[in-house]
């Protein structure tokens, strides 16, 4: 059996990541057990749509590791790859668009500033079986480590254009990416209607970068962005685009305190009679079951398989019986996601080329977020970020056709030769609410190719979402309107993406999972991070707070010298 | 319309020379007649010109092989439908004919497939990668798919945003299949 740990990590994607260089620059040894494959360059950085997103479903970084899906209580599931996390060293980062907004001072006391202030009943909205709580935290306890993420992954933004944000403490440490034509549209449509665009912050390099001190120096230096466009879900030949996998995992593997052990999947918390947890169980890649013990265990496997793992870690002798963290029957509990709302539109006279340029460059409003808006009688709390996106190859875009436009034949081949170049998109992420029928367990008989139960899932939007998105694209068509398009149509994704929830945090663990340290109630040496600690989601992307979050959780366990003895 | 958009030769050609491995010479003729009018040749290239049937029947052998059973039934009906509608085979109908037969598939209405829809989904969504595909993978051909809508392929990057101006890059497609560039890695397969 290997040595004894000081700190076992279960999956190297961007929580991982952040932690490896974290801890191990403390001088604590670190195993960082990754169930996937550290890619080569020519794997995440090809530039193919076949390969990237019509065969995605087929790699092995993805065919391995299904979900069980089914959208209510009693309906069969289906299998699905999941697009996120992508089973690699640096996780879904090395896929990811690169939108990286702070969330808002408000949209952590969501409870406390929009359900017991009454606003929700002033706007009609239907609450019931939504259980929403408050953050356990605020943005001032986030701030500076939102400001570490930014200055160590190298954020792209212009200060001050938001007036919906919260206060910085420091400037983004690099100007925004080059405005592209849709930015334009959109911004001057904006501002005419008397909204607030700004331009997105972006985990994408707009110019060559180093993080400066006291900022991880191990993180190499990075080129910038060369806007060649096959961005989301592709990954970036240059490096501009932030991905653990060429920032955080380099400084880590630097310190000589990183011990990284790739295809290797963990199945099992382990624990003692006492309660305790002693170290995690593994397939290495030969498929053998290996042992890793450690002081303190952090599991960042993303959220459907953080859960997993509680509930698969269960052991009927020892006080864990339902799972570890589940003594409330909480693990895997209110778990959220966006469904997007799409708004597109094409013209006659501009020309845009949506497939320059990353997915994320461009422009968002904050207007109709959160709670930047009078609810009063729309019949729902909380919103969404509205901003453009709208890049793609042809193989990305050639669904995207209006209502009424036939989908093959000479007509459609007209209007996809015409409006290829000639057409972009509004995109959404509308707040979801926790709901009672929302949740992840073990699938009863359904299992991956080691064996193990599926995670399944089971998720529907209800009536605050509902109405949410009809009120949404029809600002967002406005807006699509007032740009000048010709043609402006919505969607709305059945799909949904930026997951969170799950094991939530609080202060009171007959209503939380883990407290604000990402700690699991009741068991000091075990953490669980990510997304799915997020008792709320807020309206727009996860990553710079589940980020800020990793990186508030590492200073606490650095300082925590009873752990480690 | 710049030169490369005109439609070059017939797709007869390609037909001839190269050997299908998934579907039958029959069934290539059905299905490239199909999606020659899911996304026709008209004064541009079209399906035949980028040789989307080759892009499937590659598509099927290497990648989803378990498909061609669909693709086997669909022609057949195909077949079947153009015969009792119109006496005669569906590739010597008359493009409305086509037409008329492949609606009934889109909408489900055709008789003797269960599924008709969802073969005329599939052969839809094939046809758009066998048009705009990397043409290592079969379609795309001449980069034909990628000129028509004015996508440049895989350019290293773009000094200028081409704000409302058009694009004057000659389109770059990938030059080494994937297999060969893992090999350059020293990953095994
Ligand atoms: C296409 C795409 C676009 C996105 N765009 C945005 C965006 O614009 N903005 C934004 O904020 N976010 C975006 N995201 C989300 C972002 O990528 C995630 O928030 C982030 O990667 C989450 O980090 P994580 O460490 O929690 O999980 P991941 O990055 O998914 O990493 C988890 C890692 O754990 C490993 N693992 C899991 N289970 C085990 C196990 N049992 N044993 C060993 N290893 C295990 C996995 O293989 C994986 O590598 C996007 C994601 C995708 C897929
Ligand atoms: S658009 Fe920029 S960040 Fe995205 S992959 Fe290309 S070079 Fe990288």
């Amino acid at each position: 059996m290997a040595a004894r740990a000081d700190v076992v990590l279960v999956g190297i994607g961007a929580v991982g990541g952040i932690l490896a260089s974290e801890l191990t620059a403390a001088g604590l040894k670190v195993v960082g057990l990754e169930r996937g494959e550290s890619p080569p360059y020519s794997d995440y950085a090809l530039k193919d749509a076949v390969h990237a997103i019509v065969r995605h479903a087929l790699h092995d970084s993805a065919r391995h590791e299904p979900i069980a899906r089914r959208d209510k209580e009693g309906e069969n599931t289906r299998r699905r790859p999941v697009s996120s996390p992508t089973n690699q060293v640096g996780g879904a980062l090395n896929r990811w668009t690169g939108q990286s907004n702070r969330f808002a001072p408000g949209d952590f006391k969501v409870f406390t500033q929009e359900i017991a202030s009454g606003l929700a009943e002033r706007a009609g909205a239907s609450l019931e079986g939504y259980n929403v709580a408050d953050w356990p935290i605020g943005y001032d306890d986030l701030e500076p480590y939102y400001t570490k993420y930014e200055y160590e992954m190298g954020i792209t933004g212009a200060d001050g254009e938001n007036p919906f944000a919260g206060p910085r403490s420091k400037r983004f440490p690099m100007p925004p990416l080059r405005d592209t034509a849709k930015f334009v549209l959109f911004r001057d449509a904006c501002r005419n209607l008397g909204y607030h665009p700004y331009r997105t912050p972006n985990g994408i390099l707009s110019q060559r970068y180093k993080p400066p001190m006291p900022y991880a120096q191990g993180i190499p230096e990075r080129p910038g962005c060369v806007y060649c466009g096959h961005c989301n879900n592709y990954g970036c030949h240059v490096h501009a685009k932030a991905s653990t996998l060429y920032t955080h995992v380099p400084a880590a593997l630097d310190s000589g305190n990183l011990d990284l052990r790739t295809r290797c999947k963990v199945f099992r918390i382990n624990t003692s009679p006492d309660g305790k947890v002693t170290g995690v169980s593994y397939f290495d890649p030969a498929g053998t079951v290996q042992e890793q013990r450690a002081s303190v265990v952090i599991l960042g496997g993303y959220l459907y398989e953080n859960v997993r793992l509680l509930l698969l870690s269960r052991s009927e002798a020892s006080v864990h019986a339902s799972g570890l963290g589940n003594t409330h029957g909480l693990v895997g509990q209110h778990i959220m996601a966006h469904e997007d709302v799409r708004v597109s539109g094409i013209f006659d006279d501009q020309i845009i080329n949506g497939f320059i340029g990353p997915g994320s460059v461009g422009g968002r409003i904050d207007d109709f977020n959160s709670n930047n808006f009078d609810h009063t009688k729309l019949g729902f709390i909380r919103g969404a970020t509205i901003g453009t996106s709208g890049s793609g190859t042809p193989i990305e875009r050639y669904n995207i056709v209006p209502r009424g436009m036939p989908r093959w034949g000479a007509d459609y081949k007209k209007y996809l030769t015409r409006y290829y170049t000639r057409s972009f998109d509004l995109n959404m992420q509308p707040e979801t609410l926790p709901h009672k029928d929302n949740y992840v367990d073990l699938h009863p008989t359904e299992c991956d190719a080691w064996g193990i139960p599926l995670p399944r899932v089971t998720f529907s939007l209800h009536e605050n979402e509902q109405r949410m998105h009809r009120f949404l694209a029809g600002e967002g068509e406005k807006i699509m309107q007032a740009t000048g398009a010709a043609k402006v149509w919505s969607a709305f994704s059945k799909r949904g993406s930026r997951w969170a929830g799950g094991t939530r945090m609080g202060t009171d663990p007959s209503n939380s999972v883990v407290n604000d340290k990402c700690q699991v109630h009741g068991i000091d040496n075990l953490f669980v991070m990510g997304a799915s600690v997020f008792p709320t989601m807020a309206g727009y992307p996860p990553t710079a707070t589940v980020a800020a979050l990793t990186y508030r959780a590492a200073d606490f366990i650095r300082s925590q010298n009873a752990l480690f003895h | 319309m710049p030169d490369v958009c005109k439609a070059p030769a017939a797709a007869d050609a390609l037909l001839e020379e190269e050997r299908f491995q998934a579907l039958s010479s029959g069934e290539a003729k059905i299905v490239e007649a199909a999606a020659s009018r899911i996304f026709p040749t008209t004064d541009t290239p079209g399906a035949a010109e980028a040789g989307v049937v080759h892009y499937i029947d590659r598509t099927l052998k290497e990648i989803y092989p378990k498909q061609i059973a669909s693709y086997r039934e669909g022609c057949a009906a195909l077949e079947r439908n153009a015969k009792e509608t119109f006496g005669r085979q569906f590739t010597e109908l008359a493009p409305d004919q086509q037409d008329k037969i492949l609606s009934a598939f889109e909408k489900g209405t055709a008789s003797g497939l269960a599924d008709a829809s969802e073969f005329f989904a599939l052969l839809r969504k094939h046809t758009m990668e066998g048009m705009f595909c990397e043409p290592m993978y079969g379609g795309n051909r001449g980069l034909v798919g990628w000129r028509l809508v004015g996508f440049p392929g895989q350019q290293f990057g773009y000094e200028d945003p081409y704000i409302n101006r058009v694009v004057d890059l000659e389109p770059i497609a990938h030059e080494m299949p994937f297999s060969q560039q893992e090999a350059l890695d020293g990953r095994k397969s």
